[in-house]
């Protein structure tokens, strides 16, 4: 496990994931569209627009578990003194604000219909758009240093500080009494989601990890070329 | 008894320099002040719905003109050297954060404090608020200083995008707004609510000095 924390490790694995990886990103893309599109039922009640939720809720989740990972690199790369972590978060924090936003306009585009507007106040579309500004706000912070060493570094106090979002975003629905539905698969027992929506839901889901993982070993590799000619 | 001294000199000295510059925290209130007068020019000034949100627009001015003065939190201090002299004399760097969170605390925020009466006037806000705006206004400007020392720690180096700092605050304080009107709004859940927010004070004058300590020593390593 030696790739997760070294980056010359990390490059000689890299080499090897990156095309299976990308062309099981690719099937799996096309048997979850596939699924998702034509093979899957419509909801009783909210139609076709059920099939919005095969993109959403994996957008979601990754959003929540891009930041979760990065607050871990942080804490790693704070408290262990492991350069990884800050090559990991200055690469990956575009790719969860772009799934954080794939993850706002669907679940838009998905309460038009269902809900009749497209944004309410409730308590976890609020976390989501602050999730959002506080991936951008890390982007910015990435952008607007000089000095690369306290860059770094106080990107991964605010990460760590903004991580107090999570549980929140997590938990909103449980907390407060929200127009979004508490969440339906998560649960220790049973999932209360039919089998034939939940087939293309996991394909969908391992689908975007796939891709997320793909690109990001795209970024990270950059960002390691970057700091070897910075430091040269 | 020595300790005690330096920190009665350490706020010896916020206070000169506080009064020296009293035009930047009078500018401040009067930036307070127009702000009102421009939200009921917009709104229009009919009495009914300015004391509906009336409480809204006071919390939101009071976050947004207490982020203007964030620049002064630090920066001076580091500029010109203080920062290491008072860390050289015995304070460690999470120490000064605290110091300086309640010195921003004093002489920032007690001003706006004072003028929420007048406010209310303007915004014809019921006389038997006053108490729950004076209360949740104490608690949330501490919690406010504090993220106001965390944001502006970060950053002292950050030479092209300060305005970067005052958006980390307001992104931080929205648990606080929601809290602090609810308050007001919500009478009967006084004690539970304010518990709530004495929650958030707590644990955010828990974060503040690891957090400020941090990256005061950074930026101080590395200038």
């Amino acid at each position: 496990m030696k790739f997760l924390v070294n980056p010359s490790k990390f490059n000689e694995m890299a080499d090897y994931i990156f095309k299976p990886v990308l062309i099981l990103s690719i099937i799996l893309f096309a048997i979850g569209l596939l699924f998702s599109f034509y093979l899957s039922p419509d909801d009783y009640q909210q139609g076709s627009t059920v099939r919005i939720m095969y993109v959403h809720v994996p957008s979601a989740w990754l959003a929540l578990l891009t930041y979760a990972i990065m607050t871990l690199y942080s804490i790693l790369a704070l408290a262990f003194r492991i350069p990884f972590g800050f090559i990991f978060n200055t690469a990956v924090a575009p790719i969860g604000a772009v799934f954080t936003l794939i993850c706002i306009i669907s679940g838009s585009l998905w309460g038009k219909p269902m809900w009749g507007t497209w944004w309410v106040w409730d308590a976890r579309l609020t976390s989501v758009a602050i999730l959002f500004i506080i991936y951008l706000i890390i982007i910015f912070m990435n952008l607007s240093f000089e000095n690369r060493i306290v860059r770094e570094k106080v990107v991964a106090i605010f990460i760590l500080v903004g991580s107090v979002n999570l549980p929140i975003v997590k938990f909103s629905v449980d907390w407060w009494n929200t127009l979004h539905q508490p969440a339906t698969i998560s649960k220790l027992s049973k999932p209360s989601i039919d089998p034939s929506m939940m087939t293309p839901l996991i394909i969908m889901t391992f689908a975007f990890i796939m891709i997320g993982i793909a690109i990001a070993i795209l970024r990270i590799k950059t960002e390691i070329i970057s700091r070897k000619s910075y430091l040269s | 008894m020595n300790f005690l001294n330096k920190i009665i000199f350490f706020y010896y000295r916020e206070y000169k320099l506080n009064m020296s510059g009293i035009q930047d925290i009078l500018t401040n209130i009067i930036f307070f002040f127009i702000s009102i007068f421009i939200f009921i020019f917009s709104i229009g000034p009919d009495k009914e719905t300015i004391s509906l949100i009336g409480v809204g627009i006071l919390w939101t001015l009071l976050l947004l003109s207490s982020t203007l003065s964030l620049r002064k939190f630090y920066q001076d201090d580091f500029e010109n050297g203080n920062l290491l002299i008072i860390h050289l004399n015995g304070f460690s760097f999470g120490f000064i954060s605290i110091l300086k969170t309640f010195s921003h605390f004093l002489f920032v925020q007690v001003p706006f404090l004072l003028s929420i009466p007048i406010a209310c006037i303007l915004l014809n806000i019921a006389n038997d608020k006053l108490f729950y705006l004076f209360a949740s206004f104490s608690i949330g400007s501490l919690i406010l200083s504090c993220l106001g020392s965390i944001s502006s720690s970060m950053n002292l180096m950050n030479q092209r995008n300060f305005l970067l700092g005052s958006v980390i605050v307001m992104i931080f304080s929205v648990p606080v707004i929601i809290f602090s009107v609810g308050i007001i709004n919500m009478e009967e859940s006084f004690n539970s609510l304010i518990n709530i927010l004495f929650g958030i004070l707590l644990i955010v004058f828990a974060i503040n000095p690891w957090a400020s300590g941090l990256c005061l020593k950074l930026s101080l390593e590395n200038n």
